[in-house]
Protein backbone atom coordinates (compact mmCIF):
# COMPACT_ATOMS: atom_id res chain seq x y z
CA UNK A 1 0.00 0.00 0.00
CA UNK A 2 2.74 2.40 1.05
CA UNK A 3 4.72 1.44 -1.99
CA UNK A 4 1.81 2.07 -4.35
CA UNK A 5 1.23 5.54 -2.83
CA UNK A 6 4.92 6.34 -3.25
CA UNK A 7 4.75 5.29 -6.90
CA UNK A 8 1.74 7.50 -7.52
CA UNK A 9 3.46 10.44 -5.81
CA UNK A 10 6.56 9.89 -7.94
CA UNK A 11 4.41 9.80 -11.08
CA UNK A 12 2.75 13.08 -10.13
CA UNK A 13 6.12 14.69 -9.48
CA UNK A 14 7.33 13.48 -12.89
CA UNK A 15 4.23 14.90 -14.59
CA UNK A 16 4.66 18.27 -12.83
CA UNK A 17 8.36 18.33 -13.78
CA UNK A 18 7.66 17.57 -17.44
CA UNK A 19 4.92 20.22 -17.51
CA UNK A 20 7.35 22.76 -16.03
CA UNK A 21 9.92 21.90 -18.70
CA UNK A 22 7.31 22.30 -21.43
CA UNK A 23 6.07 25.65 -20.11
CA UNK A 24 9.53 27.13 -19.58
CA UNK A 25 10.92 25.94 -22.91
CA UNK A 26 12.19 28.97 -24.88
CA UNK A 27 10.50 29.45 -28.22
CA UNK A 28 12.37 29.04 -31.47
CA UNK A 29 12.02 32.74 -32.22
CA UNK A 30 13.71 33.61 -28.90
CA UNK A 31 16.49 31.10 -29.41
CA UNK A 32 17.55 32.40 -32.81
CA UNK A 33 16.87 36.09 -32.06
CA UNK A 34 19.46 38.83 -32.34
CA UNK A 35 22.17 39.10 -29.69
CA UNK A 36 22.00 42.55 -28.05
CA UNK A 37 25.03 44.83 -27.66
CA UNK A 38 23.80 47.54 -25.31
CA UNK A 39 24.94 51.10 -24.84
CA UNK A 40 24.02 54.77 -24.46
CA UNK A 41 24.34 57.72 -26.84
CA UNK A 42 27.98 58.78 -26.81
CA UNK A 43 29.20 55.24 -26.15
CA UNK A 44 30.78 53.17 -28.88
CA UNK A 45 28.63 50.06 -29.04
CA UNK A 46 30.60 47.12 -30.35
CA UNK A 47 28.85 44.31 -32.20
CA UNK A 48 30.28 41.28 -33.97
CA UNK A 49 30.81 42.92 -37.33
CA UNK A 50 30.41 46.66 -36.75
CA UNK A 51 30.63 49.47 -34.22
CA UNK A 52 28.21 52.36 -33.81
CA UNK A 53 28.57 55.64 -31.98
CA UNK A 54 25.35 57.67 -31.81
CA UNK A 55 26.43 61.32 -31.74
CA UNK A 56 23.29 63.42 -31.67
CA UNK A 57 19.53 63.25 -31.91
CA UNK A 58 17.48 66.06 -33.39
CA UNK A 59 13.72 66.45 -33.67
CA UNK A 60 11.95 68.45 -36.36
CA UNK A 61 8.47 69.19 -37.65
CA UNK A 62 9.61 69.25 -41.27
CA UNK A 63 12.63 68.13 -43.26
CA UNK A 64 14.01 69.79 -46.36
CA UNK A 65 15.83 67.64 -48.87
CA UNK A 66 17.36 68.19 -52.27
CA UNK A 67 15.86 65.94 -54.91
CA UNK A 68 17.23 66.26 -58.45
CA UNK A 69 18.23 69.87 -57.78
CA UNK A 70 14.85 70.83 -56.33
CA UNK A 71 14.15 71.49 -52.69
CA UNK A 72 11.43 69.30 -51.31
CA UNK A 73 9.75 69.74 -47.91
CA UNK A 74 8.65 66.59 -46.14
CA UNK A 75 5.87 66.93 -43.59
CA UNK A 76 4.75 64.31 -41.10
CA UNK A 77 1.73 63.50 -38.98
CA UNK A 78 4.00 63.07 -35.96
CA UNK A 79 7.57 64.27 -35.51
CA UNK A 80 10.80 63.57 -37.37
CA UNK A 81 13.72 62.16 -35.38
CA UNK A 82 17.16 62.35 -36.99
CA UNK A 83 20.00 60.40 -35.37
CA UNK A 84 23.53 61.09 -36.57
CA UNK A 85 25.82 58.13 -35.95
CA UNK A 86 29.32 57.08 -36.80
CA UNK A 87 29.79 53.52 -38.01
CA UNK A 88 32.94 51.44 -38.28
CA UNK A 89 33.63 47.94 -39.51
CA UNK A 90 35.64 45.61 -37.28
CA UNK A 91 37.65 42.82 -38.90
CA UNK A 92 36.16 42.84 -42.40
CA UNK A 93 34.07 44.97 -44.73
CA UNK A 94 30.35 44.89 -44.04
CA UNK A 95 27.10 46.71 -44.73
CA UNK A 96 24.84 48.04 -41.98
CA UNK A 97 21.36 48.32 -43.39
CA UNK A 98 18.64 48.14 -40.75
CA UNK A 99 17.69 50.54 -37.97
CA UNK A 100 14.51 50.91 -35.99
CA UNK A 101 13.23 52.94 -33.06
CA UNK A 102 11.48 51.03 -30.29
CA UNK A 103 9.30 53.33 -28.19
CA UNK A 104 8.55 52.94 -24.48
CA UNK A 105 5.38 50.92 -25.19
CA UNK A 106 7.17 48.56 -27.57
CA UNK A 107 5.91 50.06 -30.84
CA UNK A 108 8.70 49.69 -33.38
CA UNK A 109 9.26 52.33 -36.04
CA UNK A 110 11.42 51.44 -39.02
CA UNK A 111 13.47 54.07 -40.81
CA UNK A 112 11.37 56.15 -43.13
CA UNK A 113 11.24 55.09 -46.78
CA UNK A 114 10.23 58.55 -47.95
CA UNK A 115 13.82 59.79 -48.41
CA UNK A 116 15.17 56.75 -50.23
CA UNK A 117 16.73 58.96 -52.92
CA UNK A 118 18.96 60.77 -50.40
CA UNK A 119 22.64 60.10 -49.68
CA UNK A 120 23.94 59.54 -46.19
CA UNK A 121 21.25 57.10 -45.09
CA UNK A 122 21.49 53.40 -44.42
CA UNK A 123 22.60 51.06 -45.88
CA UNK A 124 26.22 52.14 -45.35
CA UNK A 125 29.09 50.06 -46.70
CA UNK A 126 31.94 49.97 -44.19
CA UNK A 127 35.57 48.96 -44.47
CA UNK A 128 37.91 48.33 -41.52
CA UNK A 129 39.77 51.46 -40.46
CA UNK A 130 37.51 53.78 -42.47
CA UNK A 131 34.67 54.98 -40.22
CA UNK A 132 31.67 56.66 -41.85
CA UNK A 133 28.82 58.77 -40.64
CA UNK A 134 25.20 58.26 -41.55
CA UNK A 135 21.79 59.57 -40.62
CA UNK A 136 18.98 57.43 -39.30
CA UNK A 137 15.64 59.15 -39.93
CA UNK A 138 12.41 58.09 -38.25
CA UNK A 139 8.83 59.30 -38.38
CA UNK A 140 7.43 58.92 -34.86
CA UNK A 141 4.39 59.49 -32.76
CA UNK A 142 5.36 62.17 -30.20
CA UNK A 143 4.45 59.88 -27.28
CA UNK A 144 6.95 57.24 -28.48
CA UNK A 145 9.95 59.58 -28.29
CA UNK A 146 10.94 59.38 -24.62
CA UNK A 147 12.80 56.38 -23.16
CA UNK A 148 13.17 54.77 -26.56
CA UNK A 149 15.73 52.25 -27.78
CA UNK A 150 17.53 52.49 -31.09
CA UNK A 151 18.05 49.08 -32.71
CA UNK A 152 20.71 48.78 -35.42
CA UNK A 153 21.73 45.61 -37.22
CA UNK A 154 23.44 44.57 -40.40
CA UNK A 155 20.59 42.55 -41.86
CA UNK A 156 16.83 42.59 -41.52
CA UNK A 157 16.79 39.11 -40.02
CA UNK A 158 19.55 39.53 -37.43
CA UNK A 159 19.24 35.89 -36.34
CA UNK A 160 22.15 34.90 -34.09
CA UNK A 161 23.99 38.08 -35.00
CA UNK A 162 24.58 41.17 -32.92
CA UNK A 163 22.14 44.05 -32.80
CA UNK A 164 23.18 47.35 -31.24
CA UNK A 165 20.61 48.49 -28.68
CA UNK A 166 21.14 52.10 -27.68
CA UNK A 167 18.96 53.38 -24.82
CA UNK A 168 18.13 56.96 -25.65
CA UNK A 169 16.85 57.98 -22.22
CA UNK A 170 14.09 60.40 -21.22
CA UNK A 171 13.16 63.32 -23.47
CA UNK A 172 11.14 66.19 -22.02
CA UNK A 173 8.02 67.35 -23.81
CA UNK A 174 7.20 70.95 -24.60
CA UNK A 175 3.74 72.52 -24.30
CA UNK A 176 2.80 71.62 -27.89
CA UNK A 177 3.27 67.90 -27.18
CA UNK A 178 6.47 67.64 -29.22
CA UNK A 179 9.88 66.98 -27.64
CA UNK A 180 11.72 69.99 -26.18
CA UNK A 181 14.07 71.51 -28.73
CA UNK A 182 12.05 70.41 -31.78
CA UNK A 183 13.02 72.69 -34.64
CA UNK A 184 10.56 73.69 -37.34
CA UNK A 185 12.77 72.76 -40.27
CA UNK A 186 15.87 70.60 -40.54
CA UNK A 187 17.98 70.74 -43.67
CA UNK A 188 19.10 67.28 -44.77
CA UNK A 189 21.33 68.74 -47.49
CA UNK A 190 23.79 69.86 -44.80
CA UNK A 191 26.93 67.69 -44.80
CA UNK A 192 27.23 65.22 -41.96
CA UNK B 1 -20.71 -20.02 -51.89
CA UNK B 2 -24.14 -18.61 -51.07
CA UNK B 3 -23.16 -18.09 -47.45
CA UNK B 4 -20.14 -16.15 -48.57
CA UNK B 5 -22.24 -13.88 -50.84
CA UNK B 6 -24.69 -13.26 -48.02
CA UNK B 7 -22.04 -12.11 -45.57
CA UNK B 8 -20.47 -9.90 -48.22
CA UNK B 9 -23.83 -8.31 -48.94
CA UNK B 10 -24.30 -7.70 -45.23
CA UNK B 11 -20.89 -6.00 -45.00
CA UNK B 12 -21.70 -3.75 -47.98
CA UNK B 13 -25.07 -2.84 -46.52
CA UNK B 14 -23.55 -1.91 -43.14
CA UNK B 15 -20.84 0.18 -44.80
CA UNK B 16 -23.47 1.97 -46.92
CA UNK B 17 -25.71 2.70 -43.95
CA UNK B 18 -22.74 4.00 -41.99
CA UNK B 19 -21.68 6.36 -44.76
CA UNK B 20 -25.23 7.63 -45.24
CA UNK B 21 -25.54 8.25 -41.50
CA UNK B 22 -22.21 10.16 -41.43
CA UNK B 23 -23.28 12.38 -44.35
CA UNK B 24 -26.66 13.00 -42.73
CA UNK B 25 -25.05 14.01 -39.41
CA UNK B 26 -22.62 16.35 -41.25
CA UNK B 27 -25.55 17.90 -43.10
CA UNK B 28 -27.49 18.42 -39.87
CA UNK B 29 -24.41 20.08 -38.33
CA UNK B 30 -24.30 22.50 -41.26
CA UNK B 31 -21.27 21.26 -43.19
CA UNK B 32 -22.90 21.95 -46.57
CA UNK B 33 -24.40 25.35 -45.85
CA UNK B 34 -21.57 27.18 -44.13
CA UNK B 35 -19.89 28.82 -47.12
CA UNK B 36 -22.95 30.23 -48.80
CA UNK B 37 -23.76 33.11 -46.49
CA UNK B 38 -23.50 36.46 -48.30
CA UNK B 39 -20.83 38.87 -47.04
CA UNK B 40 -22.06 41.75 -44.89
CA UNK B 41 -22.36 45.13 -46.58
CA UNK B 42 -20.15 47.78 -44.95
CA UNK B 43 -21.07 51.45 -44.85
CA UNK B 44 -18.65 53.18 -47.26
CA UNK B 45 -17.78 56.07 -44.96
CA UNK B 46 -17.31 54.03 -41.80
CA UNK B 47 -14.07 53.11 -40.07
CA UNK B 48 -13.31 49.48 -40.80
CA UNK B 49 -11.04 47.34 -38.67
CA UNK B 50 -9.20 44.69 -40.69
CA UNK B 51 -6.93 43.45 -37.94
CA UNK B 52 -3.72 45.03 -39.17
CA UNK B 53 -5.31 48.24 -40.44
CA UNK B 54 -8.06 50.64 -39.66
CA UNK B 55 -9.31 52.12 -42.91
CA UNK B 56 -11.73 54.94 -43.67
CA UNK B 57 -12.56 55.49 -47.35
CA UNK B 58 -12.58 59.19 -48.22
CA UNK B 59 -13.39 59.48 -51.92
CA UNK B 60 -13.16 57.76 -55.27
CA UNK B 61 -12.80 59.41 -58.67
CA UNK B 62 -11.54 58.88 -62.19
CA UNK B 63 -8.42 60.78 -63.21
CA UNK B 64 -7.01 61.33 -66.68
CA UNK B 65 -3.86 63.14 -65.56
CA UNK B 66 -0.47 61.87 -66.74
CA UNK B 67 0.74 61.37 -63.18
CA UNK B 68 -1.59 60.46 -60.34
CA UNK B 69 0.32 60.79 -57.06
CA UNK B 70 3.55 59.93 -58.80
CA UNK B 71 2.12 56.93 -60.68
CA UNK B 72 2.69 57.28 -64.43
CA UNK B 73 -0.39 56.29 -66.43
CA UNK B 74 -0.27 54.91 -69.97
CA UNK B 75 -0.65 57.68 -72.57
CA UNK B 76 -4.31 58.58 -72.96
CA UNK B 77 -5.21 56.22 -70.15
CA UNK B 78 -7.45 56.81 -67.20
CA UNK B 79 -7.18 55.63 -63.66
CA UNK B 80 -9.67 54.96 -60.93
CA UNK B 81 -8.37 56.48 -57.71
CA UNK B 82 -9.55 55.61 -54.21
CA UNK B 83 -8.30 57.80 -51.40
CA UNK B 84 -8.56 56.50 -47.89
CA UNK B 85 -7.18 57.05 -44.43
CA UNK B 86 -5.16 54.10 -43.15
CA UNK B 87 -3.87 53.54 -39.64
CA UNK B 88 -1.41 50.81 -38.76
CA UNK B 89 -2.88 48.99 -35.74
CA UNK B 90 0.08 46.67 -35.25
CA UNK B 91 3.20 47.15 -33.15
CA UNK B 92 5.63 47.68 -36.01
CA UNK B 93 6.00 49.50 -39.30
CA UNK B 94 4.57 47.52 -42.19
CA UNK B 95 3.49 47.75 -45.82
CA UNK B 96 1.24 44.69 -45.79
CA UNK B 97 -1.61 46.49 -47.57
CA UNK B 98 -1.37 45.07 -51.07
CA UNK B 99 -4.15 42.52 -50.51
CA UNK B 100 -6.30 44.71 -48.30
CA UNK B 101 -8.86 45.66 -50.94
CA UNK B 102 -10.22 43.56 -53.81
CA UNK B 103 -12.12 45.31 -56.56
CA UNK B 104 -15.35 43.85 -57.85
CA UNK B 105 -15.35 42.14 -61.23
CA UNK B 106 -17.85 44.69 -62.59
CA UNK B 107 -15.50 47.64 -62.03
CA UNK B 108 -12.00 46.50 -62.94
CA UNK B 109 -10.36 43.22 -63.84
CA UNK B 110 -9.36 41.83 -60.42
CA UNK B 111 -5.93 40.90 -61.84
CA UNK B 112 -5.06 44.62 -62.18
CA UNK B 113 -2.64 45.47 -59.40
CA UNK B 114 -3.08 49.00 -58.07
CA UNK B 115 -0.33 51.52 -57.48
CA UNK B 116 -0.47 52.48 -53.80
CA UNK B 117 0.90 55.91 -52.93
CA UNK B 118 1.20 58.20 -49.95
CA UNK B 119 -0.84 61.32 -50.71
CA UNK B 120 1.40 63.52 -48.54
CA UNK B 121 4.36 63.39 -50.93
CA UNK B 122 3.57 60.74 -53.57
CA UNK B 123 5.95 58.11 -52.17
CA UNK B 124 5.15 54.75 -53.77
CA UNK B 125 4.09 52.07 -51.27
CA UNK B 126 5.98 53.28 -48.20
CA UNK B 127 5.90 51.50 -44.87
CA UNK B 128 3.26 52.96 -42.56
CA UNK B 129 4.13 53.40 -38.92
CA UNK B 130 2.17 52.25 -35.86
CA UNK B 131 -0.62 54.53 -34.70
CA UNK B 132 0.01 57.23 -37.33
CA UNK B 133 -2.99 57.72 -39.68
CA UNK B 134 -1.98 58.52 -43.25
CA UNK B 135 -3.95 59.40 -46.35
CA UNK B 136 -3.22 56.84 -49.04
CA UNK B 137 -4.34 56.49 -52.67
CA UNK B 138 -5.05 53.20 -54.47
CA UNK B 139 -4.69 53.83 -58.22
CA UNK B 140 -6.07 51.27 -60.68
CA UNK B 141 -5.26 51.82 -64.34
CA UNK B 142 -8.48 51.39 -66.36
CA UNK B 143 -8.36 49.45 -69.63
CA UNK B 144 -8.34 51.55 -72.81
CA UNK B 145 -11.77 52.83 -73.77
CA UNK B 146 -13.44 51.47 -70.66
CA UNK B 147 -16.40 53.48 -69.50
CA UNK B 148 -16.00 54.70 -65.95
CA UNK B 149 -18.63 53.13 -63.76
CA UNK B 150 -20.61 55.20 -61.30
CA UNK B 151 -19.56 53.18 -58.29
CA UNK B 152 -16.59 51.20 -57.06
CA UNK B 153 -17.28 47.82 -55.50
CA UNK B 154 -14.73 46.60 -53.00
CA UNK B 155 -14.24 43.55 -50.86
CA UNK B 156 -12.28 44.25 -47.68
CA UNK B 157 -9.90 41.51 -46.55
CA UNK B 158 -8.87 40.99 -42.94
CA UNK B 159 -5.99 38.99 -41.51
CA UNK B 160 -5.54 37.22 -38.19
CA UNK B 161 -2.62 37.63 -35.82
CA UNK B 162 -0.69 34.56 -34.75
CA UNK B 163 1.90 35.00 -31.99
CA UNK B 164 3.85 32.10 -33.52
CA UNK B 165 3.48 30.79 -37.03
CA UNK B 166 3.82 27.09 -37.76
CA UNK B 167 6.94 27.38 -39.90
CA UNK B 168 9.32 29.78 -38.15
CA UNK B 169 7.69 30.24 -34.73
CA UNK B 170 7.62 34.00 -35.31
CA UNK B 171 4.66 36.39 -34.98
CA UNK B 172 2.77 37.52 -38.04
CA UNK B 173 -0.54 38.19 -39.76
CA UNK B 174 -2.03 35.27 -41.66
CA UNK B 175 -5.19 33.72 -43.15
CA UNK B 176 -6.70 36.47 -45.30
CA UNK B 177 -10.50 36.29 -45.28
CA UNK B 178 -13.13 38.72 -46.58
CA UNK B 179 -15.03 40.70 -43.97
CA UNK B 180 -17.52 42.47 -46.18
CA UNK B 181 -18.21 44.40 -49.33
CA UNK B 182 -18.85 48.06 -49.87
CA UNK B 183 -19.87 50.31 -52.72
CA UNK B 184 -18.26 53.72 -53.00
CA UNK B 185 -19.73 56.36 -55.32
CA UNK B 186 -17.22 57.48 -57.97
CA UNK B 187 -17.00 61.27 -58.11
CA UNK B 188 -16.13 63.46 -61.05
CA UNK B 189 -12.64 64.51 -60.08
CA UNK B 190 -10.01 64.93 -57.38
CA UNK B 191 -11.66 68.08 -56.00
CA UNK B 192 -14.73 66.30 -54.64
CA UNK B 193 -15.14 66.64 -50.85
CA UNK B 194 -14.31 63.71 -48.57
CA UNK B 195 -17.10 61.45 -47.40
CA UNK B 196 -18.03 62.19 -43.81
CA UNK B 197 -18.86 59.41 -41.38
Amino acid sequence: MMRRLANIALLLVAVAFCYGLQVSKPHYGDLIGPIPARGKPGDTVVGRGFEIHAEKIEFARKLTVDQYGQTKILTTGGVWAVVTAEFAARAQSTVVSVASWRGPTGLTYDQTERLSFMNGLLPVALDPGLPRKARLIFELRPDEVSNATLLVSEKLVAALDSQAEISLGPVTTAADGLPTGTVDMLDMAQPL
Amino acid sequence: MLENAGSRLKAWAIAGIGTAAAIAVAGVLGAFGARHEPLPVLAPSSRIDTGEWQIRPLKAYVSAEKYVYGALLKPGGKALVLELEMTNRTARSTKDYFDLLQVGQATIDPATKPFIALVRDSTMSPELHPGMPERMAYIWQLPDGAAASASLELTVIRKTYKPRDNLYGLPGWFNPAPIGTMTIPVGAGPDAPDMQP
